[in-house]
């Protein structure tokens, strides 16, 4: 670390290059501290079984926040990430639902269901990114504008309510675990025994679900394609300087587009994923606000809303300290309610360290 | 629906090179009144859409159901008029509309008679509105934290605290006087031509009374006319347009910048309490969501209304067009038995419809 770079991060301690570290990983070094904190005031919250759930819980929150990520790279905002997972986790219910009454397989049901969504759900990204690139439109205004339509959208598919009478086995696929384990008894892989009593379900030990490779795939290789290959460094290229971008020969509008097609295809990835998680097609109610926690992991993760700076890891972290924020809270028995005034608490303090420390990340 | 681009046909038509002049004054013309003919078209659509919809009495119903709309589109007026954005308006009116329920119902018991508390109700949840906003003002200004940051960090707070506040019950027990307020009307005109302040005649079943603007419409035109008023005319609105015009200019000339900045936000969080105050008036109930899709309708008010997203411009009167056409759109659709959910995506489409216009008429100014 040169001396001029410290000098502009401060002097003191904050000057050092450990003060400069501390900056640099203060989310990090933020969680470890609040694991620690919650492994003291809340019992059973550092346990195998707790962490699984809150990784398994978040499976959605991960895939907005890499959606999120690749927008802010760019010096842009999707506000349309939670309604467009709604949109399409009703949409597959609903399909779902008249392929059932088809008489279509089950089997048959859930993957053409599945496919259909997949392939849908790039549409709210693309006319996004049309409106943004080639009308000009500020990409707050056009998402905030998509955030109406999908919602919309979604009220009209379901009526207003969520939608059941899906296949049953659904929630068996979202919800499974890599292996069971019964001390002394079995192992079992994906799946528990069907032998086994429904009753004493609670005595199973299981390891690692089956959302979390999922999710580690779809992360790796979204950072890989971010951190590695010409798409990723054309999307930093943007965020840096728009201009320079244009002057380098880098097809702008059709990149951005690109970027708005990803994350609304990751948004919807998380809608299909949601009804595997809950069985139900869900819409999104206004005080879920799944947008303003992606806006607020990848933020503290270190992007910033300028653009030219983030990555997929970093934000996964961001999402992990929103998520142990919650899950600790509610562990110790405090309101979960509070969990949104600490958010936006950290939203502005992660601005304010990247204020005061622009070029450390 | 009506079509948004409505002048478009008129350009296509002008054939002849001998009146292309002409014509395309005229599409210049409407193109620049296009909010008021959209206003006019989709009016008129749903005078034969909706059944009851061409009446008069709708027009007071029509304000009636709007106002929260035109305070939040007011309040965000002013901060984009600076380039800034507020996020948080919206749950800022949830906050306002708990908060004022809670102390009424707090200060109900020590014995000041029901006038003194809505009105010591009213006046503390004002005072308490302006916290949102003084920090997001400070946030902005002093600590150079980015608009959308600090006020969707604010969001999240004023969510949180009302969630914390109600615990899981809507706040219900508004004064009777505050909902008789709410759901009354100026002047009521009885058969045989009595008329009466505030408090319609008993009459039988069966009689009509005239009810003559709603309340909350007087109230709330007021205020959004003095803040007209203060952003047309006097020094700090001059300032406002200065900020968003050229932050340096603005700084070089002098303006207090930062204190400026610190006003206009308590100034949209003033006008979002507000907003909640007549919320729980309306509905004798406060809750945490009770704003939250409002903040799509406010910001495309003040976007159909002309102004830019990057500041300088815009006007009340014209964001009040703006909102009009929202909600008009919103009672249209709830009289013609549509489900509102239609609402959502038409607002969208007319938002982003309206930033394309505004774009494609100043290219070709």
């Amino acid at each position: 670390m040169d001396g001029e770079r410290a000098a502009k991060g401060g002097s003191g301690f904050l000057g050092t290059r450990a003060g400069q570290a501390l900056a640099a990983n203060w989310a990090a070094c933020f969680l470890v501290l609040m694991l620690m904190v919650f492994s003291l005031t809340g019992r059973n919250f550092l346990s195998i079984v707790n962490f699984q759930n809150v990784l398994q819980i978040q499976t959605v929150a991960f895939l907005l926040a890499a959606a999120e990520t690749f927008v802010v790279i760019t010096g842009g905002i999707d506000l349309s990430v939670g309604f467009v997972m709604g949109l399409a986790s009703v949409a597959a219910a609903k399909l779902m639902q008249i392929f059932l009454a088809g008489h279509v397989p089950v089997g048959w049901t859930i993957g053409l269901a599945t496919l259909i969504v997949l392939a849908g759900s790039v549409l709210p990204g693309l006319v996004s990114g049309v409106v943004i690139t080639k009308f000009r439109v500020p990409p707050f205004i056009a998402t905030l504008g998509m955030w109406g339509i999908t919602n919309g959208l979604a009220l009209k598919i379901c009526q207003g309510y969520p939608m059941a009478g899906l296949p049953d086995i659904l929630p068996g696929i979202g919800n499974s675990y890599l292996l069971y384990v019964h001390p002394g008894d079995f192992v079992s892989f994906f799946s528990k025994p069907d032998s086994f009593p429904y009753n004493r379900t609670r005595e199973l030990l299981r390891f690692v679900p089956s959302s979390l490779p999922f999710v580690l795939v779809v992360l790796a290789a979204l950072s890989f394609v971010l951190l590695r290959g010409r798409f990723g460094r054309h999307t930093y290229a943007i965020g840096g300087s728009m201009d320079a971008a244009l002057r380098s020969g880098i097809a702008v509008d059709a990149h951005i587009i690109k970027i708005y097609v990803l994350s609304s295809f990751l948004a919807g990835v998380a809608g299909v994923f949601n009804i595997f998680q809950t069985g139900i097609g869900n819409y999104t109610t206004f005080n879920a606000q799944y947008e303003f926690f992606a806006i607020a992991a990848v933020v503290v993760g270190g992007a910033s809303l300028a653009g030219g700076k983030g990555r997929i890891w970093n934000s996964a972290m961001g999402v992990l300290v929103l998520a142990f924020l919650e899950n600790g809270l509610a562990i110790s028995g405090v309101q979960p309610f509070y969990r949104y005034i600490a958010v936006g608490v950290l939203l502005v303090l992660a601005v304010v360290i990247d204020k005061f420390f622009p070029d450390v990340r | 629906m009506p079509n948004a681009n409505a002048t478009k046909p008129i350009a296509a038509r002008g054939a002849g090179p001998e009146r292309a002049g002409s014509v395309r004054a005229l599409a210049s013309i409407l193109g620049k009144r296009w909010v008021l003919i959209f206003l006019a078209l989709e009016t008129l659509y749903f005078c034969f859409k909706s059944q009851g919809f061409a009446n008069l009495n709708s027009l007071q119903i029509l304000l009636f159901y709007g106002v929260l709309v035109f305070l939040l589109a007011t309040a965000e007026l002013f901060v984009i008029v600076t380039g800034g954005i507020d996020l948080s308006v919206g749950y800022v009116l949830g906050f306002a509309s708990i908060i004022s329920i809670k102390l009424m119902e707090w200060l109900g018991p020590l014995g000041l008679g029901e006038p003194l508390t809505v009105l010591i109700g009213v006046c503390l949840t004002l005072v308490i509105g302006l916290v949102p906003g003084l920090v997001n003002g400070w946030l902005v200004a002093y600590l150079k934290v980015p608009p959308f940051i600090a006020t969707f960090s604010m969001l999240g707070v004023c969510h949180g605290v009302s969630e914390l506040i109600i615990n899981g019950v809507y706040a219900m027990g508004l004064p009777k006087l505050a909902s008789d307020i709410g759901s009354g009307y100026l002047l009521y005109v009885g058969p045989g031509g009595r008329a009466s302040l505030f408090q319609g005649p008993v009459v039988d079943r069966g009689v009509t009374v005239l009810d003559i603007v709603p309340n909350i419409v007087v109230v709330t035109s007021i205020i959004i006319g003095i803040f007209a008023f203060v952003l047309a005319r006097s020094k700090f609105g001059r300032h406002v347009y200065a900020l968003g015009g050229n932050m340096d200019a603005a700084i070089r000339a002098g303006i207090p910048v930062k204190r400026r900045l610190l006003g206009v936000y308590a100034l949209s969080s003033f006008l979002a309490s507000l907003g909640g105050i007549v919320y729980a008036f309306m509905y004798v109930s406060g809750k945490p969501d009770a704003g939250a899709s409002l903040l799509l309708d406010a910001i495309a008010g003040v976007v159909i209304g002309g102004a830019s997203m990057f500041g300088g411009s815009g006007s009340v009167g014209r964001t009040m067009l703006g909102a009009l056409i929202i909600a008009v759109l919103d009672l249209g659709l709830r009289m013609s038995g549509t489900p509102t959910f239609d609402k959502y995506i038409l607002v969208g489409v007319i938002l982003i419809l309206a930033v394309i216009i505004e774009r494609y008429m100043q290219e070709k100014a």
